[in-house]
């Protein structure tokens, strides 16, 4: 039976763009031996790697993870977990510190779908750079990851979209015991479509989650993100800073959610969502959705859709500084905070200079 | 002739805000623009330095005999062209830094220089950053945020002395600084100054021009120059203010 997929009449999918999902989803991508080149698509940083071309593990064995099947459900994760043949499990032990791990997903032609499971014990640490690209083709690629983080663990997890076709879905969902910490970047350089979801559970008490976007569209992408931080305990806390960029006929949104339980009190829950229009053609969509039932509870929350301050490119213009260069040195400003979640070091480097490059390769041929 | 303004009238939505305005400038020579609030000092500097918004409906603006106006801000500023702002923009999240490198090397770019190596700008931002006062904290933290009135003038002059320009058109320099710093920016301008140079300083007070001395001392009233001198007209404007071109 052919699954259903959810329609932009769900308020939950309004600003999604679900047409490769639609048109894929009952194509799987052809089998293929042939090996993209995927050198660029790397972040140039030491730690194992892993490369997936269409769902299927290259140069190891394909062995799907079992899903986390208490997590709450969802259509497209749900498909992922019934249709993905391959996947990681990061299984970090107590005390470990496992490093940089990095798992490439390349599309091709048709749908592929994936999981990635991680638990983490007590104290373990990781970061998990998450990438999806393809070979140039419409295709979908869709994926799940589900995470435990045991008391004290940290996760550090970047979603990153170079995709410049067809579409990726990505859903993280991570339950958070006592004291652990989470940290999540969303990254969505494409020129395609991205569906970005991330849902934490934060279960125990003195867990903090930070969970950050960038989406810098153009062209005629729909990048798409929706966030769900559930404190369901007392004394958590999450932060959000989402930067989004928009040129050319593009669209970026993003669905930030808070959730305080009825006895989740001391919950600190704040969040930063923040808009930049490029030119009149493009739309953004901010929507910050609170839902809280406690009452000792501090939610700062703000909400800004902006454009490039003209005085500002004015002064870069008396210094000597040309318009596309200055506008690329402004976006870079204004996208910045949503980095600074992330530990001070070569991952955030490598990530500053991809979203630079990105804005220097894109200013002045925008639309 | 470095700057030669001939005829020049300019409009600002639409209102009509220079209207005939004269003014030759030849390297080695520092005017000083004079003229009560809302003369057009500043429109005349936004129009030199090619403000969107701006519009010049007559006349011609030639630096170092090429045509100016049609040149875009940022090639202006490569030709030798600064703008020390009466109103310095802050802009977050951009250092102090890393703006006056883009700068620096977005000029040497457009006149086909090298770019400025690591160790050299940060040899020169000592020795400059020094001279005005500005520590390096400071300039670590994004442009003028943050900055008081004042500091922002000193950094407007610490860029005038990293850019390195042929013409400088100072705009209210001196607005919001104290007795010292007003020594310091004055020091900054003279040291600026040179026989290849030339300075159009925009001041309300005889206070700077006692640090800066003027070849030449201009009125702006109503969006011309209506007088021009020595530095004594800037002597006799601080005792009679702007009445007799009143009439
Ligand atoms: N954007 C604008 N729209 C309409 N009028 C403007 C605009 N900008 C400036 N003006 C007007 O142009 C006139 C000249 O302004 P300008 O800023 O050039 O004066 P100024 O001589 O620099 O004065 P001050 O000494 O106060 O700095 C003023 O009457 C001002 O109100
Ligand atoms: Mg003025």
């Amino acid at each position: 039976m052919r699954p259903e997929l959810p329609t932009r009449r769900d308020e939950a999918w309004r600003w999604a763009d679900l047409r490769h999902a639609e048109a894929f989803l009952e194509t799987p991508a052809p089998a293929n031996d042939a090996l993209p080149e995927t050198d660029h698509l790397w972040l140039d940083l030491a730690g194992p790697r892993q490369l997936f071309v269409a769902g299927q593990p290259v140069g190891a064995a394909a062995q799907a993870p079992t899903p986390d099947r208490t997590l709450p459900r969802h259509p497209l994760a749900d498909l992922a977990a019934a249709r993905a043949t391959a996947g990681a499990t990061l299984e970090i032990p107590a005390g470990a510190d496992a490093g940089l791990v990095q798992l490439l997903h390349v599309g091709r032609g048709g749908a592929a779908h994936g999981i990635t499971r991680v638990i983490l014990g007590a104290g373990a640490r990781l970061t998990l750079v998450e990438s999806f690209a393809d070979e140039g083709q419409d295709h979908w690629l869709n994926h799940r990851l589900d995470a435990e983080l045991g008391p004290g663990a940290e996760l550090v997890r970047v979603s990153r979209t170079l995709s410049g076709h067809g579409l990726v879905s990505d859903r993280a969902a991570v339950r958070m015991r006592e004291a652990s910490r989470f940290v999540h970047l969303t990254l969505g350089l494409g020129a395609a479509s991205l569906r970005a979801e991330v849902e934490v559970l934060l279960e125990g008490a003195g867990a903090h989650a930070e969970v950050d976007g960038i989406l810098l569209a153009d062209g005629a992408a729909v990048l798409d993100a929706l966030t769900r931080l559930d404190h369901r305990v007392p004394d958590t806390s999450s932060r959000q800073r989402w930067r989004l960029v928009a040129g050319g006929t593009a669209q970026a949104s993003i669905a930030g959610g808070v959730a305080v339980a009825r006895h989740a009190q001391k919950t600190d829950a704040e969040q930063s969502l923040k808009a930049l229009l490029l030119r009149r053609t493009a739309a953004v969509n901010l929507k910050p959705e609170l839902e809280i039932f406690a009452d000792d509870v501090a939610c700062a929350h703000g909400c800004t859709v902006g454009e490039l301050d003209r005085a500002a490119l004015f002064y870069l213009g008396t210094r000597g500084v040309p318009p596309a260069e200055a506008e690329a040195l402004l976006t870079l400003a204004f996208v910045a905070d949503a980095l600074a979640g992330l530990p001070e070091g070569a991952l955030q480097d490598a990530l500053d200079a991809e979203a630079r490059a990105w804005l220097a390769r894109h200013a002045g041929g925008r639309a | 002739m470095m700057l030669e303004i001939r005829n020049l009238h300019a409009s600002v939505d639409g209102r009509e805000i220079l209207k005939g305005l004269d003014l030759s400038v030849r390297a080695g020579e520092v005017h000083a623009i004079m003229g009560p609030n809302g003369a057009g000092k500043s429109t005349l500097a936004y129009v030199l330095a090619g403000r969107e918004g701006y519009e010049v409906t007559a006349g011609s603006v030639t630096f170092d005999g090429t045509d100016l106006l049609s040149m875009a801000p940022h090639e202006r500023a490569a030709a030798g062209l600064f703008l020390g702002h009466q109103y310095p923009v802050e802009i977050p999240g951009v250092s102090n830094l890393l703006f006056l490198r883009t700068a620096i090397n977005a000029q040497r770019k457009e006149r086909g220089e090298p770019e400025i190596s690591g160790a050299d700008f940060m040899k020169r931002v000592r020795t400059e950053a020094a001279a005005l006062g500005l520590d390096m904290e400071m300039l670590k933290r994004g442009v003028n945020v943050g900055f008081s009135g004042g500091e922002k003038k000193r950094n407007e002059a610490f860029q005038l002395a990293m850019l390195e320009p042929r013409l400088a058109i100072l705009d209210e320099s001196d607005s919001g600084l104290d007795i010292d710093a007003l020594k310091v920016v004055a020091g900054g301008i003279n040291r600026f100054m040179g026989p290849e140079r030339a300075v159009l300083l925009i001041t309300h007070y005889q206070r700077l021009l006692d640090h800066v001395r003027p070849t030449h001392v201009h009125v702006l009233m109503d969006g011309r120059i209506v007088e021009s001198g020595g530095p004594e007209l800037a002597l006799r404007l601080e005792s009679e203010g702007y009445e007799r071109h009143a009439a």
